[in-house]
């Protein structure tokens, strides 16, 4: 590969620099120039966290070649505060209103929305909230939500056009008390900067990288993993296998059933199989590419009601039944409910996979320090549990383990499972050198958990004037191949199955069922989601059957204070009822039962909606009427 | 990743003729570099490596545009943010501002080109429709000893089929040549799955002219993209309304016929539900766009009793 001899100004700084040919600009302000503050989300140009500015036009950095950069002038994230390439003066209007209306939450996404902001207010000083968020099109928020984000264009853009004073963008007073004001987060200036270094961003003397071979197939037999034509590579520092683990592999939030690298067989599309630490990116790649494996297909389960069945392919040996786990719950005598109903009402309902897409993709850096002590940097949500399984795993001492929590860049349970951090472990111990790992958007997407999937069948039996009698409530739910958080979940799921609703009679059953789809495990809400879909859903058909309106059958039915849940606790004050009557209001609803009106509905569509997919803000300066204006 | 063992930012034309002339077999042309990166990833093409890539966005004869004789010559890097920006061009391409505005976002317009996606030939292009409802031409150039020998074609007849074009070897496209449509209204319509960014699932273009008064279709330009290999050009149905009173009635019979266009692989029913839609969408955004009153969606489904 060719080198590129380059001349541009960075952050009004001349650099002059080789660049490998295949670098995009982003590898080369993060890894030549240290400017950390540019992220790596997606690297397709998806989701703005690389936005960058090239001769005054915001670009994404992922999708530029570095020799597209010669001779030009750049600012990054880093350069908008001045005094230095790397950020030293004072934060600009824009980084401030970010930082007063709380716009940066995991702060990941927010050195791209400042650049995007930056640019829209560049572009036009007058823009209005339409064409802000027509600007800020290109660049995704997972956890702060826009709306703060939006906020702070909006006060950056009055105080810069001199409209308000610049003191909205001090602190607003804290009063007597933190609650109920608006307080500044303390991390804010840290992350509107682009300062604040997460795992990915974390360099050490003499690091290696590391790329994780993953398996092609859902369900494998591993008869052979053959390694030494990659050990062989110039570059290749070690690779590792199941093999290389030297205590009690395995890990998990509650069952330690995953092992950091498949043991003998795979069990699921995109499982680690072996990994390799080299010295650059490229060279770990080529590896992976020479690591030979030989596979005996098996036969692959993918329902998880089909995986119940008698005889139907096992995941795992020591559960032959592929339960992960089942909780049942029993209150009252349900059939005596049901043949007390006017009317019984029984359905199906289904949730989907889903990803948590935060905009960090998992990353680590892991060393051994002076002491022996085998250290991982990654953004874990659960670093003293992890500590603890990784102590067994590498058979050390817990006081030689130690884990430490970088910057989570949007985690949602998504980083609860200690997927990575063993190879790291296993990595920097084998080589005595620092390893750090970054997942690619798609490697995150493919590896690691995923919310339930859920089949739930709901039968309830009511009274003719709404009161509820009894729930039969069963939850399927796809665990995937391995058991991390589901347990938890399908506790969580079968606590919260009758949502807020008083009902003298239930049988509930959850089911977590192992499957060689991608696993499951925690993901906001940690089951109620998919418990409260079907529970809501159910009571709006019931409404609809009994001619009730939704919010009636909701309230005949509700807990009032000192209720006692089906899991015997008693709930001191319960706020149903105003959560109903704030929905009701808010909301416009008009009263009735939820029979199809359509068009005839005259809550839909009118004050406080917006049309669907409308784009165009910036066209409305020419005057004319039209449907594309309607921002 | 994508990795190359050369990449080459020629500044003439020659050069960059003669580079791609001696280029190894698997070598890529460059310009905006927004869709090669991507595609260089896992679940599309993977790790790739090319032997060189010649980047064309320095050639300065590749950059800007000039209109004479009713036609608008655009330059091979001409970007995306282009149409929008510029009121010279918005003048005279009534239909790419909306086009533009709903191909990814601001910064990717600023790198991607408009002779960049229709070399692309996907499909579902963007930018496809409304060249082709600009009776868009495509020019050529190529080496004939040392010599730069130049070609031009319809847009039309250069596309073949989903990734493939009537471009030779060693031959680079240097710029579309399009109709002025200045007092035209346009418009672009376009489902994907996101707001910004997103590939098109179909898209439709409309260009139309009507008479001073607003009453009569004088000249109409419509085309899809994404309902099978290539874009289509509806020239039936602009046949049918031209010349002809405008009214709800016309524009709802008009829209139900390219419904049998669709010959897509896949979401075939789906595919067919929007064009409707779409082309009535089209017609209606681009009467708007020439200050024509905009009916109210109950209008609309009235007209199709």
């Amino acid at each position: 590969m060719s080198d590129i001899d380059l001349e541009l100004q960075v952050n009004n700084r001349n650099v002059r620099r080789r660049a490998q040919s295949h670098q995009r600009l982003l590898d080369f302000l993060r890894d030549d120039l240290n400017l950390t503050g540019t992220k790596e989300g997606c690297g397709a140009g998806e989701c703005g966290t690389c936005s960058v500015f090239v001769d005054g036009k915001l670009v994404k950095s992922c999708l530029m070649p570095v020799a597209k950069a010669q001779g030009t002038t750049i600012e990054t994230i880093e350069g908008l505060a001045g005094e230095g390439m790397s950020g030293a003066g004072d934060l600009t209007p824009v980084q401030k209103a970010f930082h007063k209306t709380g716009a940066s939450q995991c702060g990941y996404c927010i050195p791209g929305m400042v650049m995007a902001a930056t640019s829209a207010l560049r572009e036009n000083p007058a823009a209005d909230i339409e064409e802000i968020k027509e600007r800020l099109g290109g660049n995704i928020c997972r956890c702060t939500g826009y709306s703060k984000i939006f906020e702070a264009v909006e006060i950056a853009r009055d105080v810069i056009s001199g409209k308000i004073a610049a003191t909205a963008l001090d602190a607003d007073g804290a009063g007597s008390s933190y609650i109920g004001n608006n307080v500044r987060r303390l991390d804010a200036p840290s992350k509107v900067s682009g300062r604040l270094r997460y795992a990915g961003d974390m360099v050490m003397p003499g690091m290696l990288h590391m790329q994780v071979l993953r398996s092609p197939h859902a369900h494998a037999a591993i008869t052979s993993i053959d390694t030494s034509e990659a050990a062989a590579l110039p570059g290749v520092a070690c690779v590792i296998t199941a093999a290389d683990v030297p205590g009690e592999d395995g890990f998990g939030v509650f069952v330690h059933d995953q092992p950091i690298m498949a043991r003998d067989k795979i069990r699921y599309v995109g499982e680690a199989m072996a990994a390799v630490a080299a010295d650059d990116p490229p060279t770990a790649i080529k590896a992976l590419s020479l690591i030979k494996v030989a596979y005996e297909d098996l036969p692959a389960v993918f329902d998880p009601e089909e995986a119940m069945q008698p005889g139907a392919t096992v995941v795992h040996d020591y559960a032959p039944d592929n339960v992960v786990k089942h909780i049942p719950v029993r209150k009252g005598d349900v059939e005596a409910g049901f043949a007390d109903a006017d009317l019984i009402v029984e359905q199906t309902y289904e949730t989907q996979q889903v990803e948590h897409a935060y905009l960090e993709p998992e990353a680590g850096l892991a060393y051994v320090d002076h002491d022996d002590v085998v250290t991982v940097v990654s953004p874990s949500q659960n670093i003293t549990h992890h500590r603890h399984m990784l102590a067994k795993i590498i058979d050390r001492p817990i006081n030689k383990v130690r884990f430490i929590m970088s910057p989570v860049g949007g985690g949602f349970g998504g980083k609860e499972d200690m997927i990575y951090q063993g190879m790291l472990a296993l990595a920097t111990m084998k080589t005595g050198q620092p390893v750090r790992l970054v997942f690619t958007r798609e490697e995150s997407i493919i590896s690691t958990a995923k919310r339930h999937p859920a089949r739930i069948t709901y039968k309830m039996g009511l009274k003719n004037n709404g009161r509820i009698t009894a729930v039969a409530f069963r939850m399927i739910s796809d665990g995937g191949a391995y058991g991390l958080s589901t347990e938890g979940v399908m506790r969580k799921a079968a606590i919260l199955s009758c949502g807020p609703y008083d009902i003298p009679n239930v049988q509930i059953d959850t089911y977590g069922i192992y499957t060689n789809n991608t696993p499951s495990g925690a993901f906001r809400t940690f089951g109620a989601m998919q418990a409260q879909f079907a529970t809501e859903s159910h009571l709006d058909i019931c409404a609809e059957k009994l001619g009730l309106d939704p919010f009636e059958i909701r309230r005949i039915n509700m807990m009032g204070d000192g209720a006692v849940t089906h899991t015997q606790q008693t709930l001191g004050s319960v706020s149903i009822g105003q959560v109903l009557d704030a929905a009701e209001q808010s909301s416009g609803w008009e009263a009735g039962a939820p029979r199809m009106r359509g068009p005839e509905r005259s809550d839909l569509g009118g004050d406080g909606t917006r049309p669907p997919c409308t784009l165009g803000a910036r066209f409305r300066t020419s005057g004319k009427p039209g449907r594309q204006e309607v921002a | 990743m994508l990795t190359c063992d050369q990449y080459h930012m020629p500044t003439t034309l020659p050069e960059a003729l003669a580079l791609w002339r001696a280029a190894p077999e698997g070598s890529r042309l460059v310009a905006g570099a927004t869709d090669i990166l991507p595609w260089a990833r896992e679940g599309r093409a993977g790790h790739v490596h090319l032997p060189a890539m010649i980047d064309l966005s320095r050639i300065g004869e590749l950059s800007g545009y000039a209109i004479a004789d009713g036609r608008v010559r655009l330059g091979a890097n001409v970007v995306y943010q282009q149409f929008l920006t510029d009121d010279t061009l918005r003048a005279h391409l009534p239909c790419m501002p909306f086009c533009s505005i709903w191909f990814a976002d601001d910064q990717i317009r600023e790198q991607a080109t408009l002779a960049g996606n229709v070399v692309n030939a996907s499909p579902a292009a963007d930018g496809t429709p409304p060249v082709l409802a600009l009776n868009g031409d495509i020019e050529i150039a190529g080496l004939d000893g040392d010599t730069v020998v130049r070609r031009s074609l319809a847009v039309a007849d250069f596309l073949k089929g989903p990734g493939k074009t009537d471009l030779r070897p060693g031959e680079i496209v240097t710029a579309l040549t399009c109709d002025s449509l200045e007092g035209y209204g346009g418009s672009f319509q376009k489902v994907g799955q996101r707001r910004s960014l997103v590939i098109s699932s179909v898209c439709a273009v409309a260009c139309i002219k009507t008479d001073p008064a607003g009453e009569v279709f004088e000249d109409v330009r419509l085309a899809l993209g994404g309902i099978g290999p290539v874009p289509v050009r509806l020239t039936d149905i602009e046949d049918m309304l031209k010349g002809q009173r405008i009214t709800r009635e016309l524009i709802a019979e008009a829209s139900s016929i390219p419904v049998t266009r669709v010959a897509s692989r896949t979401r075939q029913d789906y595919r067919r539900t929007v064009v409707r839609g779409f082309v009535e969408a089209a017609i209606d955004d681009a009467l708007a766009d020439t200050g024509a009153p905009v009916p109210v969606p109950r209008e609309r489904e009235k007209s199709h009793v």
